[in-house]
């Protein structure tokens, strides 16, 4: 290849996927990590399949196989009628086709599912010859220690990855990067990083679970990682929730999803925001307008779901009663539980990423919170130890432009360095190898690189 | 199913929005294509002007074939010079766009068919070629006919990849088009024959329309004097001919013949690879229910081997 082909770069999260080339500065295409396919009865195995069969074949066609007998029931080419992204969805509004979603909780859980569409997403939206160029994926931290359900990323599954692009695609060379650790990269362009470091404090939320996951030097700190069980979609249904009580004229998913993206908001102190839209009802209070593809439309009133959705992160106790610790006191145990060493890097850099975190003033409460939880601290020691004055630590919560698709920017970065090649895994190495050669990966970007 | 479009659907998504009336922002994006083609969306003035430039691998060959004039028709008034680094660039500026909504679409159909119309130029010229040769042999017997009639024209050939070509060549009676293609996997080479017997059966058995397709893994009597091929292959080149007859030539159906085999090559490594995954996942299906199985076997109490800290095994009874 005489002019090198840029690498692709893949972020496939439970909720959106992110695809395109390395050194743009933002993704080509952001859609649904959704699979439609043709319902069938019997199809063991799948996720979701617990539908009932749909009889869109007759039944000799599939020798009236029972379950489990997948081979005989997969005869012609339904395999290949599916679609992905948001014409999966469209066409699971229709008749005939099953929406499923393979990613959960950031896990991989359909690789039947996930190797078609990875497949359609090479060739139909990037457009392009695996065996031509390398490719940058991501996954979540490896080794999950979580205080809420434990999801763990066992080695097998960056196998079965390995084995799907070198073998069904041929990819050049392959490279899998953690998200956080990309995440960061990622911040290296907010004017507030002077140092190109990969250490800190990562906090991730998407649509399924938030993540605060400290890294030092490009290792996450396994042991330390916390996730909470509340991310996008919980804050679109209590969006919605507050919709459907006021009885708006449209509460649905959709509605909600759009009215949390656009007006909703942190604020300093919910009961004088409350104050606030009480004494400035004009200025607070919006009108939201959903039109319809027939043309009509309706409008929505928008009021204290502004400030009150995204408080959960901050309250959790007004959305859900199993969850209670607010995410700056996870933030805050998370560093505290990492070595000692590493906690001042921790504390100076707290970069921001995915969707979830985008709330205007999202960054300034936390970094307010968080600072308050550590001055406490230190003041209490400084009691204890009867007036020995410590030099306190700086807390900084990052924010920057990049922020929205973190892992996928952080991978543009990395992936279009000069060296990014020679970090990869090749073709060649991997059939000599196996599948186990991408267990280990050199870090991209650590010190010593440029 | 698993057919390839013709158009970019980048370039084909921004620009639908963008006329659509979407906010103005500035977009700077440096996307592939298939077969090397390396594309520049931008806007470098201003907002409003959108800027696509195209660099692929055998511009000069096309060029040879006729790429200039095909390009000038299709993109007229918005070429603009062409862009550092690329070969080709158009320009579309939002604030003087056509009125009609027809219009709008035509262009941003037009524009994300770039590539497919800058590749087509041999392919339109072969196709020309033929319909003259065959009016100039109409005029003669087979054995009167002068030199050149009969045996047609030259070959046009396009290296479109590092290790891949197109070949065309027009005669009085047919177009030949032979694509050179290359399995660097053995897995695939074995995948890509299955999938060419099939299209040579499929016109054995009832497609009867469909183009003549033959497979050799050495050069085509076509191509014996065709400087660059290599005649005796090593396994690894295979050749792919189509003989398009003057059915498949006719203006009607010239268009749509033209984008579907320019995708040959693509279509058929998508396939290649779909089968793949498709082989694949009957394989996982295969273990889990082979695990299943074991699991079902094994003894409910079993003894499990552990490690001691310091790596000594010992047994519990489970
Ligand atoms: N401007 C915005 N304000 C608030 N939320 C937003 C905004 N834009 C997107 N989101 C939300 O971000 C979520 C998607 O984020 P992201 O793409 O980072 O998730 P993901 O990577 O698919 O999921 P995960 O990281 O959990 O695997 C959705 O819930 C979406 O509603
Ligand atoms: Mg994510």
């Amino acid at each position: 290849m005489a002019p090198q082909t840029p690498a692709v770069v893949m972020d496939n999260g439970t909720g959106y996927t992110k695809l395109g080339f390395a050194g743009n500065d933002s993704p080509s295409f952001v859609f649904p990590t959704a699979i439609a396919t043709k319902s069938q009865g019997g199809g063991g195995g799948g996720s979701g399949s617990g539908r009932p069969a749909v009889a869109n074949k007759p039944s000799f066609l599939t020798g009236g196989a029972g379950p489990g007998s997948h081979l005989s029931g997969k005869r012609g080419t339904e395999d290949l009628d599916f679609f992905i992204g948001d014409e999966a969805l469209a066409a699971s509004a229709g008749p005939g086709y099953g929406l499923h979603y393979p990613i959960r909780h950031g896990q991989i859980e359909n690789w039947d599912d996930m190797e078609r569409f990875w497949s359609n997403s090479i060739f139909k939206y990037l457009r392009v010859e695996p065996e031509d160029h390398y490719f940058l994926l991501t996954e979540p931290a490896s080794q999950y220690h979580l205080n809420y359900s434990a999801p763990l990323n066992p080695p097998e599954n960056r196998e079965n990855t390995a084995e799907i692009f070198f073998e069904s695609f041929n990819c050049a060379g392959l490279y899998i990067a953690v998200q956080a650790v990309l995440a960061l990269a990622a911040s290296w362009t907010s004017s507030k990083v002077q140092d190109r470091s990969l250490t800190g404090t990562v906090i991730d939320s998407g649509e399924g679970v938030t993540h605060v996951i400290p890294v030092a030097e490009g290792y996450v700190i396994g042991s330390s990682i916390k996730s909470i069980p509340i991310a996008g979609r919980d804050i679109t249904y209590f969006v919605q929730s507050l919709l459907r009580d006021r009885g708006e004229p449209d509460s649905s998913l959709k509605t909600a999803e759009r009215i949390k993206e656009e007006y909703c908001y942190v604020c300093p102190d919910v009961v004088k925001e409350f104050s606030r839209f009480d004494m400035e009802p004009a200025e607070r209070f919006k009108q939201h307008t959903v039109t319809y593809p027939n043309g009509k439309s309706v409008t929505v009133d928008v009021g204290y779901e502004r400030f009150l959705a995204p408080e959960i992160f901050f309250n959790p106790e007004i959305y859900s009663s199993d969850f209670l610790t607010p995410l700056p006191n996870i933030v805050d145990m998370t560093i505290q539980q990492s070595p000692i060493d590493v906690r001042r890097g921790l504390y100076k850099n707290i970069v921001l990423s995915g969707g979830s975190t985008l709330y205007r003033q999202f960054g300034r409460r936390l970094q307010r919170d968080i600072k308050h939880l550590v001055d406490e601290r230190i003041a209490a020691s400084e009691r204890r130890s009867g007036g020995a004055k410590s030099g306190g630590l700086e807390v900084q919560v990052i924010e920057h432009k990049r922020q929205r698709h973190g892992p996928w920017f952080g991978g543009s970065l990395l992936g279009q360095t000069p060296e990014f090649r020679s970090y990869c895994h090749t073709k060649a190495e991997y059939d000599e190898y196996g599948p186990s050669i991408v267990r280990r990966f050199a870090l991209l970007g650590g010190p010593g690189s440029t | 199913m698993l057919l390839l479009d013709y158009q970019n659907v980048l370039i084909e998504s921004l620009l639908k929005d963008r006329l659509a009336g979407a906010a103005p922002t500035s977009i700077d994006q440096v996307v592939s294509d298939f077969d090397g083609v390396t594309f520049h969306i931008s806007t470098p003035e201003s907002k409003s002007k959108i800027q696509i430039s195209i660099a692929l691998r055998c511009f000069n060959e096309l060029v040879k074939y006729g790429a200039q004039q095909v390009l000038e028709r299709e993109y007229g008034p918005f070429i603009v010079p062409p862009e550092q680094g690329y070969d080709f660039s158009v320009s579309v500026d939002l604030d003087s766009l056509p009125p009609d909504q027809d219009a709008r679409d035509d262009l941003v159909r037009r524009i994300s068919l770039l590539k497919r119309n800058v590749m087509a130029a041999p392919f339109e010229q072969a196709f020309d070629e033929f319909k003259a040769l065959q009016e100039e042999a109409s005029k003669y017997t087979s054995e009167s006919a002068p030199q050149g009639v009969m045996e047609g024209g030259e070959v046009r050939a396009i290296h479109y990849r590092e290790e891949e070509a197109i070949y065309i060549k027009a005669s009085h009676d047919r177009v030949t088009v032979i694509f050179s293609t290359r399995f660097s996997d053995e897995t695939d080479r074995v995948f890509g024959k299955v999938f060419l017997q099939e299209f040579v059966d499929a016109r054995r058995r009832a497609i009867q329309n469909a183009p003549q397709v033959l497979f050799r893994s050495d050069a085509p009597l076509e191509l014996q004097n065709v400087p660059g091929v290599v005649s005796s292959g090593s396994g690894e080149i295979g050749y792919i001919t189509f003989v398009l007859f003057p059915r498949h030539l006719t203006p009607q159906r010239r268009e749509e013949v033209i984008s579907h085999i320019q995708t040959f090559r693509d279509y058929f490594h998508y396939h290649i690879k779909a089968s793949k995954a498709y082989i694949h996942s009957r394989m996982r299906k295969r273990t889990a229910d082979f695990l299943q199985v074991l699991r079902r076997a094994r003894p409910d109490s079993e003894e499990k081997e552990r490690k001691t800290a310091s790596g000594r095994t010992f047994r519990v009874q489970g």
